[in-house]
């Protein structure tokens, strides 16, 4: 398996993960027009073409049978072309020190604090190829991406998290308070924002914070809680160091998760070294790895072994990686140090 | 004969029994003697002060039977709103929801809490005795107090404004304040309009929430107690409702209930009541029934009559009347028809 930029020949595979990811999957519409779009505007942004503010690093994962399995993305920054919106669940205290009264009232407050930040997005593997580290190394492809080319991004990454709904696509936090100000169901709004009008829709809502005993039970329950669907992308990424610090999004309530780019671990560890071809023992750890290249970039992960500067791998892996021996790679352990014993 | 007039110290025990009958959101008439006490003071130092524009007096009337002595019925003028404390209320526009681009423009409902009714005359504290409702008894209660301002203009501003009872229900509950003010008290409604005869309501309006609550966002028995006025608080809005006054976009901050008011100059009892020599007769030929004021301050005094009322000339009153009224043949009176 490798991460690579998408191409355009990959149209066609990109439609049937679309077909299977089905209309809740927003950012990958099975439309082949704004497919297409998406597409070509990946392919200029990876030829560094585009101005951050409009980058979208859009990858591919793609099986040794040149078989596209799943798509992810990065974005270079969010809110610098419109505003990008989130509620900070913060507190407002009512108080009446002569009465004993001291009652601190959850609030929502909106804002756009999270304004050129990049954003890691539009995650989807196929459902038959969730095993083994497919998921792990298309989430974190990205990640090491980042490493190589930070100059490309804002100082965090964050990743807004799909929000509780029921198995009708609605969405109790939105049927609590975005209703009321678009008049419309949850699906038609996920769907206009898939395309682009989130900021619109944003606008239509009040400005001014928002107590949170007001919504319903319902939507109070579902305040930064994520998806059940979500909850495998939501590990990976909570343990490269990602948290929820009270930000969630605006329609569905669902958690932006958010590290400064040089705290994350896979940036933080992972190092440039020279590349070795040979045979790595069987004990040896499965390590990501970055052929650091932009428009040419290929990730993998694979058994490897660290002599000094030097990574070891087999001749696949770098065959995977387009790179010969003596280049240099950019590489971390796939999994923190914790998971390594785990998976041993 | 009833008879409307100045409170007076001497009340204090009976206006006492008042407050214990009186409807719960009647935040003015607390049930408690020291609070009552200074009420009654703080009266008396309204009707005797050198007024030159309307401030904090509060001016406290009470109806009394004056065969029996009985006090039936209280009510109240607050000179000017937001003089002592600001005046809290909530006010009801539409939140403008517009997207050019999705080509959509739609008002939401929000009620935001606000000191817009600072510096207006407020009537408060209309309470009569359950047997005395509906009777001319509550139109001498509650308009005499027109009449008194047209007595007194310079002690009052230029609007009238009055906040009716809301909507709770026999047990004392309130939607409305179930759904927006037990989040910030922490308080059962009954509790909270208790505090507030008790307290100041400044630092428990200081409690509410200061930033818009949108309509849709309450429960439906909430929505429907925005301007919805209590059963028992009916008789005094459609007085007022008489008098010219109308409601506007502001409610109760606890209640919901509604907010009425008027510019001194569309008032019934006001614009069409008129100042006549009062004569002493021993027969009157009732044609019709009037409200008779005689236009004192510290002796002020309001009856109900049935008077035979030419257009212009002097009134005729019997011994009674006059007596009720403190006035003596000769002396001027204010009439508007009942």
């Amino acid at each position: 398996m490798i991460v690579r930029p998408v191409a355009i020949t990959d149209l066609p595979a990109l439609l049937d993960l679309a077909r299977c990811a089905g209309p809740g999957f927003t950012s990958l519409p099975a439309n082949e027009e704004r497919l297409a779009h998406r597409v070509r505007w990946a392919q200029r942004t990876f030829a560094g073409q585009v101005e951050r503010a409009d980058a979208d690093y859009l990858f591919v994962l793609e099986d040794d049978d040149r078989q596209v399995v799943g798509i992810s993305a990065l974005t270079g920054a969010v809110g610098l072309r419109e505003p990008w919106y989130n509620y900070r669940v913060g507190v407002t205290v009512s108080s009446a020190p002569e009465l004993g009264i001291q009652r601190q009232i959850p609030t929502l407050f909106l804002n756009n604090e999270m304004t050129g930040q990049s954003e890691v997005c539009s995650l989807f593997l196929h459902p038959e190829q969730r095993h083994g580290h497919n998921g792990r190394l298309l989430s974190l492809a990205r990640l090491l991406f980042v490493a190589e080319f930070s100059q490309l991004f804002g100082e965090k990454l964050i990743a807004e998290l799909r929000g509780h709904a029921d198995e009708q696509g609605c969405s109790p936090f939105w049927d609590s308070l975005g209703r009321h100000f678009f008049k419309k169901d949850f699906s038609y709004a996920d769907q206009l924002s898939g395309m682009g009008n989130k900021s619109f829709i944003a606008e239509l809502m009040p400005r001014q914070p928002l107590y949170t005993c007001l919504l319903t039970e319902q939507a109070q329950a579902v305040i930064g809680k994520a998806h059940p669907n979500t909850e495998p992308a939501m590990k990976i990424l909570g343990a490269e160091g990602f948290s929820h610090r009270g930000y969630i999004d605006i329609f569905d309530a669902g958690p932006v998760i958010e590290a400064p780019v040089s705290k994350i671990r896979t940036v933080r560890d992972s190092q440039s070294l020279t590349l070795a071809i040979g045979t790595p023992d069987e004990q040896a750890p499965v390590w990501l790895i970055h052929n650091r290249r932009l428009e040419n970039c290929r990730v993998t992960s694979a058994r490897a072994r660290l002599h000094g500067h030097s990574l070891l791998v087999d001749r696949l892996t770098a065959k995977r990686l387009q790179v010969q021996p003596g280049d240099t790679v950019r590489a971390v352990a796939l999994l923190k140090q914790g998971q390594q014993a785990a998976a041993a | 004969m009833l008879a409307l007039r100045p409170v007076q110290l001497t009340d204090l025990p009976q206006l006492q029994q008042l407050a214990r009958d009186s409807l719960v959101g009647v935040t003015s008439l607390p049930d408690d003697t020291e609070r009552l006490r200074e009420k009654i003071l703080d009266s008396c130092d309204s009707f005797e002060s050198d007024v030159r524009s309307p401030g904090g007096e509060n001016y406290f009337f009470v109806l009394q039977d004056l065969v029996s002595g009985r006090l039936t019925g209280c009510s109240e003028i607050l000179a000017s709103t937001g003089c002592n404390e600001p005046f809290y209320s909530l006010r009801n526009r539409p939140f403008s929801s517009e997207s050019r681009e999705l080509n959509i423009h739609h008002g939401v409902p929000a009620l935001s809490l606000c000191q817009d009714l600072n510096g207006q005359t407020l009537l408060r504290g209309f309470h009569i005795d359950a047997e005395r409702v509906r009777t001319p008894a509550s139109e001498l209660l509650s308009r005499a107090r027109l009449m008194f301002i047209a007595a007194h203009p310079h002690r009052f501003a230029e609007s009238v404004i009055t906040e009716i009872v809301g909507f709770s229900s026999e047990d004392g509950q309130s939607p409305f304040w179930d759904a927006i003010g037990q989040h910030f008290f922490d308080l059962p409604y009954v509790e909270a309009e208790r505090l507030c005869g008790l307290q100041s309501r400044t630092f428990l309006a200081e409690l509410m929430p200061q930033y818009p609550i949108y309509v849709p966002m309450l429960p439906a028995a909430a929505q429907a107690c925005i301007g919805r006025v209590h059963p028992d608080g009916q008789e005094a809005f459609d007085i007022l409702e008489r008098e010219g006054f109308e409601t506007n976009s502001y409610v109760d901050i606890f209640d919901g209930g509604p907010t009425l008011h008027a510019r001194i100059a569309n008032i019934r009892s006001i614009t069409q009541s008129r100042v006549a020599v009062a004569r002493q007769s021993a027969q009157i030929d009732a044609r019709g029934r009037y409200l008779v004021s005689n236009d004192s301050l510290l002796n002020y005094r309001a009856i109900v009559a049935e008077l035979d009322l030419d257009a212009e000339g002097a009134v005729a009153l019997s011994p009674d009347m006059l007596a009720a009224l403190g006035i003596t043949d000769g002396e001027r009176v204010r009439v508007v028809a009942l």
